[in-house]
């Protein structure tokens, strides 16, 4: 297995940089490898074991693979799949297809990492992949989202540099787990490093911009796979480090919070879909142990929607309420937006279940306040008006990517079927029934316009500066680290 | 602590991180930001250079008579990566800008986002 591993981590940059010579393949390979990683994620759940390969006379290199990375590149295979369904049939370049699989090849390396320096370099080739898909349209607004976007993940990765080599200095080696007896400044500098690249609380306040700026198949890879980069190594690291278990929780819950408030006052579509990834950035950290489905079914739901923003003729929920949807489409955002919810009979139901249940006493009531937020700010589509008028059908490629991503959402309650108890069926269907009366009655009538200074550049990456002090001053030290 | 040449050197380092963060923070214009990142990705590098020195100074390579402290070069080797990785980021970046330089002339941010603004 040894071998598979490792012939698996390198097969996407040798397909990616491949492609050039093939160009006329390129579809098929990018599929091809895609198919590989979901072969993979499927063996890794068959092993009893999980798989660690340590660097000869390491310094702590160690790559780790067990049920945990699996959900994850499961995801990753799953939306990487759907996005080159999606793009199938488009004039997209092979250069957009060879920077799908380096980019899908570096989030797998990354969620086999277990150590400081290949995770940097991992989370590194993203942001570079990223920003080249970013800008793919090349128009000069992309390319100052993508520009943002680098600018932010390379400062706060410096952060995270430092950390690093803090955490050498400690202890002579860079594994995950000797982040344990590290400094409390090591600790602050590699968490804050990660809370930006993953999009969690304030430091993720990159986020919404560039998810929604960019175009849908690229916003379905980025919320659907590239966040969970940054979110992965989080869980991983609360997993590993029992005194840095506390500290994720409470991101979590902030977090969840934070992006569902912004999410339910938003009114354009696919920014509110960019808040609610915060948000459900949120549920996966909240309860370490089980993020690994709650990221899968988030990963197929986000992507979905995404792609199925993209199709609808305005971004607006104003617009969109005076211009029916064609219902094919209608329905398909209708099934992603009850799963998203936690509507039984879909993933989304077993995943938010599994969540609640691990949660610690503190974060019951904050939670359940975010999942009534998620019912509320879904909502919003789920009263949309339809009609059966073809005119406004999606583009080719639209249902071949939705048909995977829903159908894997489905296939994916097989993971938690004891969810399906009365009690726990009934406990969603209230949430979501007070949520859509909340939403008929108070927030569809309200106009509330969170300001956006926050999400300015400068404010980004001063934010860096008071997420350290925040870290070394109240939290790290009031949770007895 | 005792005041003595590496504390004062740690001082420095750490002196030229800052002062690169706040640059990013309060230089206008977008090529000075990324001048900026690049003061703080040095103020990194020396960092890990220091670090790495303070087993000792001489090359690590093995000699018959390895009797001289010498320097830690783990640090050093991935320090390696990340330069280049930072400067091809940095090269990507520019690009960028050269690009955005083209419409805004002035490269302010400023004026940049609030004409990109959703």
């Amino acid at each position: 297995m040894t071998a598979i591993t490792l012939l698996w981590v390198g097969l996407p940059f040798f397909v990616g940089f491949s492609i050039y010579l093939l160009p006329q393949a390129d579809r098929i390979l990018a599929f091809g490898v895609s198919l590989a990683s979901l072969a993979y994620a499927t063996g890794i759940f068959l092993l009893s074991d999980p798989i660690e390969l340590h660097l000869l006379d390491s310094f702590g290199v160690t790559l780790l693979v067990d049920d945990l990375s699996a959900f994850f590149i499961l995801t990753n295979a799953l939306v990487t799949a759907a996005v080159i369904l999606y793009t199938w049939i488009s004039p997209k370049s092979a250069f957009f297809c060879t920077q799908t699989i380096i980019l899908h090849g570096s989030v797998n390396a990354a969620l086999i990492c277990a150590d400081l320096i290949s995770l940097y370099v991992a989370l590194e080739v993203i942001g570079i992949a990223a920003f080249l898909l970013i800008s793919y349209p090349r128009s000069d607004k992309t390319l100052w989202v993508a520009l943002r976007y680098l600018f932010v993940s390379n400062t706060a990765m410096l952060f995270y540099l430092i950390g690093a080599i803090l955490v050498y200095q400690a202890t002579q080696s860079f594994a995950f787990v000797s982040l344990g007896m590290a400094s409390v400044e090591a600790k602050a500098l590699i968490l804050l490093g990660l809370l930006t690249k993953g999009g969690i609380f304030i430091s993720g306040l990159w986020l919404p911009l560039t998810h929604s700026e960019s175009e849908s198949p690229v916003s379905a890879l980025l919320s659907g796979v590239v966040v969970k980069a940054g979110v992965f190594p989080l869980v991983r690291m609360a997993l590993l480090i029992e005194s840095i278990d506390p500290v994720i929780r409470f991101f979590g819950v902030a977090t969840a919070v934070l992006g569902v408030v912004y999410a339910m006052v938003e009114k354009d579509t696919k920014r509110m879909l960019a808040f609610h990834t915060i948000s459900q950035m949120g549920f996966v950290l909240a309860a370490p142990e089980v993020g690994g489905f709650y990221a899968l079914t988030h990963g197929l739901v986000k992507s979905s929607l995404f792609l199925t923003a993209g199709n609808l003729s305005s971004r607006s929920f104003k617009v969109l309420k005076e211009q029916p949807i064609h219902r094919p489409i209608w329905i398909a955002l209708v099934i992603a937006s009850f799963s998203i919810s936690g509507f039984p009979l879909l993933s989304g139901f077993g995943a938010k279940i599994l969540t609640m249940k691990n949660l610690a006493d503190w974060q019951v009531i904050a939670m359940n306040i975010a999942a009534l937020g998620t019912a509320i700010s879904f909502a919003k589509f789920i009263f949309l008006p339809q009609h059966p008028d073809p005119s406004q059908a999606a583009k080719p490629g639209f249902w071949p990517a939705t048909i995977l991503l829903l159908g894997g959402l489905v296939a994916a309650n097989g993971v938690y079927y004891e969810a399906y108890t009365v009690k726990n069926v009934v406990k969603p269907l209230v949430t979501i029934f007070l949520g859509w009366l909340a939403y008929l009655f108070i927030v569809r009538r309200i106009t509330l316009k969170l300001p956006q200074v926050a999400e300015n550049f400068e404010h980004l990456i001063g934010v860096m500066g008071l997420t350290i002090l925040g870290l070394l001053g109240m939290v790290l030290p009031w949770l007895d680290i | 602590m005792e005041l003595g040449g590496s504390t004062i050197l740690y001082a420095c380092v750490y002196a030229t991180i800052l002062m690169g963060f706040l640059g990013i923070i309060f230089k206008e214009n977008l090529v000075m930001k990324i001048i900026a990142m690049d003061v703080m990705s040095t103020g990194v590098v020396a960092l890990f250079v220091l670090v790495a020195a303070r087993t000792g100074v001489r090359t690590p390579i093995l000699t018959a008579s390895p009797l001289t402290p010498y320097a830690d070069p783990v640090p050093q080797a991935v320090i390696l990566t990340a330069i280049v990785i930072g400067f091809s980021i940095q090269a990507l970046m520019l690009v960028g800008v050269m690009k955005l330089a083209k419409d805004n002339p002035t490269l302010e941010i400023r004026a940049i986002e609030e004409e990109y603004r959703p």
